[in-house]
């Protein structure tokens, strides 16, 4: 009883106090506000009617309550679907096949009985020290491997990275422990044996970290697409509404809807500053939606192998 | 680290890694480039289809090639319909099948620069003297058409009769660099006259339209666009963007002698024929102060520094009242046209007609060095000069599909919108096409009337070969990014244009000027 | 017991390292090998061919044969005239510092407000309040640059944005043209950035702070020491290797800028290049827009030098400092 009760005062004293708390909540609350209130005011501009907006600015809650920047978008669905097919291929078949190649390169320099494992180790780590540059590298895919205007040009950039490399490799040192591989040994089991049997169950942990960080990196990519992708090629996405925020023109002229609602009604003019915010929110709302979700693993995920102890 | 069996390994990834960069480079379509390994240096050559004998314009003897021919503009969404025409017309002329490649307008700087850094296969490219015509031909990015020396001899003489035969002589003189051509012009409007184009029908609501033919000079814009800002708060009075205002180079009337991106120029409409730069010459500051005045009324779109819509597509989206425009005859009903407004536009003449090099060049189809097949190439663009029923199929579409027609004259279908490219301006001999049922129909005697009696530039003929100073001209394109969008539309102070030239000045200026003005005297001395 | 193991191991090596690659090596270790090819095959074509391509910068390339790697290989060598050139224009100072005081300045942000935070955190009473706005803060993260270039749009568009039209006129303030006006974005950058990022940072600096042992506070408590004093003296060094891991890396890459922020945020603005073009963006105009591949190649060689070297020497310094929170 008496050691419950100093506990108690113990853990009390180590508590601060109930202003400075208050203080800390006020601050949080007001962040967290400023963090959800930008896409809050997306969401609204996109259901408002569009001269409105024209005339009096975006605004939270819109003046003249519309869908029409939705309609205009929904009646040519078919490029937006297209486009999230893309961007979850990439994605998916990215994360796995990088995840894949750059824990078989980790296994091998984590092992320390491996001969070239310093060679190996220096080869993947020295691309975080050098970089070639934006020139080189485009000229590499687009001219000499002649790839543009596809999906594996999407993804291969991503496949190894050296930091993620090193995170697994670290994690494959500390928390694998060399007892179970030499037992395995001695039962005989080959290398692959052991890696896929053995290892890779155990690294789950630094996998899906290393995984979420890779998916999110796919997922929002546009960079590769701004480099190698044309009018003729995959649109994921992010670069769909990269180009809806340069030139709203964009969506209109490859669109049936377009055409449809002209033939309509000839007096038509096109809901830009609306559209273009419902597109922006069409690309990201997934995202959101999914977040509650996963946002748990990923805060889990990104201690396990980083902090460096 | 350097041991035996590191250097071995080491020696094996490097081989690797040249293994993979030879069959990177044999997965490369035929077009382009040879493999590093030693052997096969002439393959290359060898794998294009270019084995169709020189003379020879048979389509029976002519191996089948796809040719692609790169323009700036909106994709169409008919694109693959009115291809797939072309290509089944052509096949019995001159066998040859030609992908269209479209570029988004905001794009196009930057995909081409990589298309022609990266050697990129293309045949047909679209250039002008105002889109870096001069730059790239120094960079070798075009093949010269008329010169019997090259390698594959006057291409223009060889397969090109129907444009030496067609095209007066001015566009062709007009577009020479170094004495030989790298493009081939459009056969359209010689003269140039710079203005602005509205709606009418906004006009006539607000009973403007009086006060609007009267319009002489940019200050007689102001209470017609006063007021169109005061009773239509959600329209846009006067769409400008970087290149489409009153400081442009058709408006201002300053000749950039061939390269409008860089600078150094002389009046078109004057008969000096020193190089300053535009800061130098009274109408810059006029038109800035003018521009200024204009946006702070709210007049022009606040985001017309960064705007990247061409003025006709903003007219699209419906909510400008007026753009401004290079204009010639009959220019309001096109860009009517290309902006679903048939019947709602007219334009404004606000300046004089001039001729200079930027109009005789100012369109142009080029073949580029990496082009498979630059002889087929020149018998296509031989067509577009020549053949009527090409020509329009390109521009317009398909006959009772995209367009109805009586005898020239055509309507439009409710169709047309899939495929209407805008950019007749670009393709062979406009004197070719079909006229619009909305234009008039004298269109091409206008034209004709119109290049007459315009003034011709002091420098007309003279196209500046940017070599000698490419370096400077890039640095000097960074400066220009950062100042002329801000500056010619009104978005930044006038004052900041001194920043913006003594900027240019410690960067290389005087070198190019320097530069201009010693291949105009040169030019000039020997006319 | 695992020296032990190592320690039978050693003199195994020791014999092997004489015999290197006969059929029982290869037995064994030849699958590590294969494991290790497609990554490899990866980096070469990723990484290591464009590094020996970045001696671009040192040719002057013509575009006179179709093949590209021709031009290259029969460029002439021009030595040190494209850096020449380079360093002698206005932009070359500017993208420099432009690059490095932005980062240095989000380097600082990301520790300074990254630790306050988490210290907040770790101090509030209510644990799942905590846990939930650590995971509000941490959605922007999960935003793509071109979301966020959005959001920053509706606020800042000239003439239908948040700030013009709602916010400046309620403290009496005048319009302000955000896209051509350059001063501003000297705020706006670190803002985003910190808007951004600070979540990921967070996650780190909380986790260090959550492992650290509560005896040491109890005990610090029972001598009397204030909250400040036991942040300053317990939670602050002991969370120093994560603080100086997570700021080394950053520090490496002082040289690079983050591409998206610099694009896309600015919507590439001409009129603010003043402040907002770094080496990254410099880079990929002049590649672009002007089509000049010894400048653009130029600044890009000049990049991965100086990032190079830096990175260097930040693991020196920090290897003196404490040895085992070096990356090599």
């Amino acid at each position: 009883m008496a050691t419950i009760a100093s506990k108690k005062k113990v853990d009390d004293a180590l508590a601060i106090s109930r202003s400075s708390n208050f203080a800390i909540n006020i601050f949080f609350w007001i962040y967290s506000a400023l963090c959800i209130i930008p896409i809050l005011l997306l969401l609204g501009v996109s259901f408002s009617d569009e001269k409105q907006v024209l005339i009096n600015g975006y605004k939270f809650w819109p003046e003249k309550f519309s869908v029409e920047a939705y309609n205009f978008l929904v009646k040519d669905w078919r490029p937006v679907v297209e486009s999230y097919g893309y961007s979850i291929f990439v994605t998916v078949i990215g994360t796995i096949i990088a995840v894949a190649i750059m824990s078989m390169y980790a296994y091998p320099i984590s092992r320390r009985d491996f001969k070239h494992r310093g060679i190996f180790s220096f080869i993947m780590f020295f691309t975080i020290l050098f970089n070639g540059g934006l020139v080189p590298f485009y000229l590499m895919y687009s001219n000499i491997l002649g790839m543009k205007d596809n999906l594996l040009v999407l993804m291969i950039p991503l496949f190894a990275q050296a930091f993620f490399i090193l995170v697994i490799r670290t994690f494959f040192m500390n928390s694998i422990p060399t007892e179970l591989l030499e037992s395995a040994k001695i039962d005989g089991a080959g290398e692959l044996r052991t890696f896929f049997g053995i290892v890779l169950p155990l690294s789950l942990p630094v996998l899906a970290s290393v995984g979420l960080l890779t998916t999110l990196g796919y997922w929002n990519d546009w960079f590769l697409s701004l480099l190698f992708i044309t009018d003729d090629g995959p649109h994921t996405i992010q670069f769909r509404m990269y180009e809806a925020l340069l030139d709203i023109q964009y969506l209109s002229s490859n669109s049936t809807a377009y055409s449809e609602i002209i033939k309509a009604n000839p007096g038509f003019s096109m809901p830009s500053e609306t559209a273009r915010m419902a597109m922006a929110i069409v690309g990201v709302g997934p995202i959101i939606f999914a977040y509650p979700f996963f946002q748990r693993y990923f805060i889990a995920g990104l201690t396990v192998g980083a902090v460096k102890g | 680290m350097l041991r035996k069996s590191n250097v071995m390994l080491l020696a094996v990834i490097l081989t690797l890694a040249v293994v993979l960069a030879a069959c990177g480079n044999n997965n490369n379509n035929e077009n382009s480039s040879a493999s590093p390994s030693a052997s096969t240096p002439a393959s290359s050559q060898a794998a294009s289809s270019d084995e169709a004998p020189a003379s020879s314009a048979a389509a029976a003897d002519l191996k089948e090639v796809t040719l692609s021919l790169t323009f700036p503009g909106t994709a169409p969404k008919d694109e693959k319909k009115v291809e797939e025409a072309i290509n089944a017309y052509l096949k019995d002329k001159i066998n040859a099948k030609i992908d269209l490649n479209v570029i988004d307008w905001g794009q196009w700087d930057n995909k081409i620069n990589l298309a022609i850094a990266g050697r990129e296969p293309m045949d047909i490219l679209f250039t002008a003297a105002w889109n870096g015509h001069s730059n790239n031909v120094a960079k070798g990015a075009f093949l010269a058409l008329n010169d019997p020396n090259g390698k594959y001899g006057n291409l223009l003489e060889k397969y090109g009769q129907g444009i030496l035969e067609t095209l007066p002589d001015a566009f062709l003189a007009g577009a020479k660099i170094n004495g030989f051509n790298y493009g081939i012009p459009t056969n359209k409007e010689l003269a140039e006259q710079g203005g602005v184009i509205y709606r009418t029908d906004i006009a006539e609501e607000l009973g403007l339209t009086a006060k609007l033919d009267a319009v002489k000079t940019i200050q007689d814009l102001e209470p017609i666009l006063a007021e169109v800002k005061a009773k239509k708060p959600e329209l846009i009075p006067l769409y400008m963007k970087d290149g489409e205002n009153f400081n442009s180079h058709y408006f201002a009337k300053y000749d950039a002698l061939g390269d409008t991106s860089i600078e150094g120029v002389i009046m078109k409409t004057g008969t000096e024929t020193t190089v300053k730069s535009r800061y130098d010459f009274p109408v810059y500051k006029e038109t800035l102060a003018a521009t200024r005045d204009f946006f702070q009324k709210g007049y022009i779109n606040r985001d017309a520094a960064t705007a990247q819509l061409a003025p006709q597509d903003a007219m699209k989206a419906g909510n400008v009242f007026m753009g401004v425009f290079p204009l010639k005859p009959g220019k309001d009903a096109e860009v009517a046209t290309v902006a679903n407004l048939q019947g709602k536009l007219k334009q404004i003449e606000m300046t004089e007609r001039t001729v200079s090099t930027g109009e005789t060049a100012g369109s142009m189809l080029g073949i580029t060095t990496t082009s498979g097949d630059p002889e087929r190439a020149m018998m296509f663009i031989n067509l577009l000069h020549t053949d009527k029923q090409l020509n329009n199929l390109l521009n317009f579409g398909i006959e009772g599909d995209h367009f109805t027609r009586n005898g020239e004259v055509i309507s439009a279908t409710p169709n047309t919108p899939n495929y209407a490219l805008g950019a007749a301006w670009m393709f062979g001999s406009q004197f070719l096409n079909y006229v619009w049922d909305n234009e008039d129909p004298n269109k091409w005697e206008l034209f004709k009337a119109f290049n007459t009696d315009a003034k011709n530039s002091p420098a007309l003929g003279f196209t500046f070969n940017a070599e000698p100073i490419s370096s400077q001209a890039s640095v000097l394109a960074n400066i220009r990014k950062e100042y002329d969008p801000g500056l010619d539309t009104g978005s930044i102070d006038p004052s900041k244009a001194d920043e913006f030239f003594k900027k240019m000045n410690d960067n290389g200026l005087k070198d190019i000027i320097a530069e201009k003005q010693k291949q105009l005297d040169a030019f000039l001395a020997s006319k | 017991m695992e020296q032990a193991t190592e320690a039978v191991v050693q003199p195994k090596k020791a014999l092997k390292k004489d015999k290197t690659l006969n059929i029982g090596y290869w037995k064994k270790y030849g699958v590590f090998y294969l494991m290790m090819a497609p990554a490899l095959i990866v980096l070469i074509i990723n990484n290591y061919i464009p590094m020996v391509g970045s001696i671009i910068a040192f040719k002057k390339i013509t575009y006179e044969s179709r093949s590209f790697l021709e031009n290259f290989i029969n460029g002439k060598w021009v030595g040190f005239d494209n850096f020449d050139y380079l360093f002698k224009t206005s932009d070359a100072w500017r993208i420099t510092r432009n690059t490095v005081v932005y980062n240095a300045v989000f380097i600082a942000l990301n520790v300074i407000v990254g630790v306050a935070i988490a210290l907040m955190f770790n101090q509030m009473r209510n644990k799942r309040l905590a846990k939930f706005h650590q995971s509000v803060m941490f959605l922007p993260f999960f935003l793509s640059w071109i979301i966020i270039a959005y959001l920053v749009y509706a606020f800042l568009n000239p003439q239908l944005g948040m700030m013009n039209k709602e916010i400046l006129p309620l403290f009496g303030a005048g319009e302000v043209e955000w896209y051509s006006d350059p001063k501003w974005w000297t705020i706006i950058l670190p803002i985003v950035n910190v808007w951004k990022n600070i979540g990921y940072y967070v996650v780190f600096y909380l986790a260090a702070i959550i492992g650290i042992d509560k005896e040491y506070y109890e005990a610090a408590t029972i001598d009397g020491a204030s909250k400040w004093r036991q942040i300053r003296s317990i939670t602050l060094p002991l969370i120093r290797p994560v603080i100086i891991v997570l700021t080394l890396l950053q520090i490496g890459k002082i040289f690079y800028a983050d591409f998206g922020l610099f694009f896309q945020v600015t919507r590439n603005a001409g009129m603010l290049y003043d402040t907002t073009l770094v080496i990254d963006t410099y880079v990929y105009q002049g590649f672009l827009v002007t089509g000049n591949l010894g400048l653009s190649s130029a600044a890009g060689f000049y990049q991965a030098i100086v990032g190079f070297v830096i990175i260097i020497i930040a693991n020196l310094i920090v290897r003196r400092v404490s040895k085992d929170d070096a990356l090599f």
